[in-house]
């Protein structure tokens, strides 16, 4: 990949250009329609509390749930596979579908599927895979990767599509959504149909029952998870509650907060593969639970985040993913959440710096349907990558010298009088227009009022002080 | 790697974690304002372009289906064993209509599968619908196929109305077992749709385009 490796560098990439605009004026729409559905229950407050709590609960007694999960699970007649690494999980899904001499492989949407890149793993082997989400599948054509969480191709426009579908598929040219959706439509069902196993994420694990619970709007994640002879579920190990009725409470926040949507079209509690008396379904059913990286950040200060129901909700109240678009963050995990959890999974080498792609203005922490504490746990990794030594020097040693400055009135007062004539100096007409250093990005978009010549100590000491 | 050192691992993990303290809760769900569920479910289905008739007598079920199947132009069906109302499959038959068989053959499936490909219409019963979302709940099993809600054009749902609840949340908690019972349970909140191009609404992307709900008094 010949990308940019800090945030920065790719941010500057993609401002102004287009993707950025589709991407702004698409969680825009996001954000009023969840903003209605939020409105319309006022007793949305008591359920995220719930849904807090119980997320919150089931990562306390993570490996007691995980484990009565498996148990219940297998006596359902499935199968539960455990993935330290992705290495790990990369290799049990290809061996179940050598085992099963699959072929041709359908996948609905799955974000850890995107995180242990098993796509190209997987194609390596020979095998086929084709994305069904409309999005994915769009952005698989175009050799793209997703940028946005929900909406995976809000950065191309109906023409970049119609473009693709005629170079990529030999139909006719086209922009009309419609046209494109039906397209689309003619050309998956005949993957699903032939399709030797199906590949889906889970959004949701039940302890208590052994169930997988798998939301989707298109309906590709049920024919994913009924067409085929085999179901391979991917499973960030931490998606996990107690109860089905906990799960429930969940189900209720989630497409609330991601789409506004009530409930969404589909949603599909599987609980083992298909039994003697079921018409259809799959003959097996594969669960496999994935660490990678994860008990690492439960074990340390950022474990809250582990609650997070992948809902996208943060990334589109953020203005910072708004301005520069989910690609900016480099990996699957973008947005405010993202921040997190990839220096959290991959180390802080080199995703240092998303933590730093933040206003803190706490937008994010108030949209969240489980109230994760986000703009907190940005600041412990702020914290800990100041601690590590990895800022720059001149931002390290200026803010040591601002910290300084600040406790020591005489010190303070002598900076002060030092700003103002250096701001008359830069000033023009009233206004700084161009600040110098490190201040020459503040001043790039905004201009800086000059400040009084007269401080307000000075003005208080001389007409109030006694 | 085998599961114990996997759950070791993570037992250990969770003794240094640093979560915050839950919020506290009370152990009821919070109460809505009494509504009318009917009216209630009837408008929340219209919001996700599900279509609702009836309430219909349970003699005048198939006639109800036949219209609606004819009018979109179907020409095959797939059917629950056991629709809650008698006579609907043969009235479909009655008009020409072929019905596609459901039970899929163990081991090599793909040629069986290959007879979904333009199913016209998919008729289920349902277990429940919840008002506040527009939502019917299916659950499958013995006679009763899962593809018969998903790969034809046209899903009708036929419910009996006293199956009506309110949210998802106190359903579930009413029925913490039912998920246990059954190797699927599906939730239907309107046609399949996508937002995916240029955030149009698209309906019927790979599900049904077309769902209507057929209330039985």
């Amino acid at each position: 990949m010949n990308q940019p490796v800090t945030f920065l560098g790719r941010a500057e990439a993609l401002i102004g250009t287009h993707e950025a605009d589709a991407v702004d004026n698409g969680v825009r729409n996001f954000l009023e329609l969840r903003e209605k559905a939020v409105e319309e229950l006022p007793a949305l407050a008591d359920l995220r509390d719930r849904a807090r709590a119980i997320r919150l609960h089931a990562l306390r007694h993570l490996d007691r749930l995980l484990a009565h999960f498996a148990d219940q699970l297998q006596a359902a007649g499935g199968h539960v596979h455990w993935a330290v690494d992705a290495a790990d999980a990369r290799q049990i899904a290809a061996d179940i579908l050598q085992r099963t001499e699959s072929r041709l492989v359908v996948k609905s949407k799955s974000m850890v599927s995107e995180e242990i890149e098993l796509n190209d793993h997987l194609e390596a082997l020979g095998l086929e895979v084709v994305e069904t989400d409309l999005g994915e599948f769009i952005a698989q054509l175009a050799g793209d990767t997703p940028s946005h969480i929900i909406a995976p191709v809000l950065h191309m426009t109906r023409q970049d599509i119609g473009k693709l579908f005629a170079d990529e598929l030999g139909v006719p040219y086209t922009d009309d959504p419609f046209e494109l959706n039906r397209i689309a439509r003619v050309h998956l069902r005949e993957a699903f149909l032939l399709a030797d196993a199906g590949i889906s994420g889970v959004n949701m694990a039940v302890a208590e029952s052994g169930s997988i619970v798998l939301v989707t709007n298109e309906g590709n994640g049920r024919l994913v998870t009924t067409a085929p002879r085999v179901h391979i579920a991917l499973m960030g190990m931490e998606r996990i509650v107690s109860r089905w009725e906990d799960a429930a409470v969940v189900l209720e926040t989630l497409a609330r907060s991601a789409t506004g949507q009530r409930l969404s079209v589909y949603t599909n509690v599987i609980t083992g593969p298909r039994q003697d008396d079921d018409p259809d379904g799959p003959e097996e059913l594969h669960v496999i639970v994935i660490d990678n990286g994860r008990s690492q950040i439960l074990a340390g200060e950022t474990a809250e985040i582990l609650a997070c129901i992948r809902c996208g909700a943060c990334l589109n109240a953020c203005p910072v993913f708004r301005t520069a678009g989910g690609h900016a963050y480099g990996t699957p995990y973008s947005g405010p959440f993202g921040s997190i959890v990839t220096p959290g999974l991959h180390g802080m080498d080199p995703w240092w710096d998303l933590p730093f792609a933040s206003t803190l203005c706490g937008a994010c922490e108030e949209v969240c349907p489980v109230r994760i504490q986000i703009p907190k746990m940005l600041l412990q990794l702020r914290r800990q990558a100041a601690s590590e030594g990895r800022l720059p020097g001149w931002l390290e040693k200026g803010i040591a010298r601002y910290a300084r400055t600040t406790v020591e009135p005489a010190r303070w007062e002598r900076a002060k009088r030092w700003a103002s004539r250096l701001a008359g100096v830069i000033a023009t007409d009233g206004w700084i227009r161009r600040m110098p250093g490190p201040g020459r990005g503040w001043t790039s978009s905004r201009d800086l009022p000059r400040p009084a010549k007269e401080s307000f100590h000075d003005w208080w000491r001389s007409n109030r002080g006694s | 790697m085998d599961r114990d050192s996997f759950l070791t691992r993570v037992g250990r993990a969770s003794l240094t974690s640093q979560l915050p303290d839950s919020p506290p809760i009370s152990a009821d769900l919070p109460e809505l304002a009494a509504a009318d569920l009917l009216a209630l479910f009837r408008s929340r289905s219209q919001t996700v372009n599900a279509v609702v008739h009836g309430p219909v007598t349970r003699h005048g079920v198939p006639r109800t289906v036949t219209g609606i199947a004819t009018g979109h132009n179907a020409s095959s069906f797939m059917a629950w064993d056991d629709l809650p109302t008698p006579g609907v499959t043969s009235a479909l038959q009655a008009v020409g209509m072929e019905r596609i068989d459901h039970v899929v053959p163990l081991g090599s499936r793909i040629e069986h599968n290959l007879g979904y490909r333009d199913v016209g219409v998919g008729i289920t019963g349902a277990e429940v619908a919840l008002a506040e979302s527009g939502s019917v709940v299916l659950v499958h099993g013995d006679g009763r196929p899962r593809m018969a809600s998903l790969v034809p054009d046209v899903h009708i749902v036929l419910l009996e109305i006293e199956r009506l609840d309110r949210t998802l949340a106190l359903w579930a908690q009413k029925n913490p077992t039912l998920v246990t019972e059954t190797t699927n349970l599906v939730l239907v909140t309107g046609p399949s749709r996508t937002g995916d191009i240029e955030q149009q609404l698209n309906l019927g992307v790979h599900g049904p385009r077309h769902v209507h709900i057929v209330m039985i008094k």
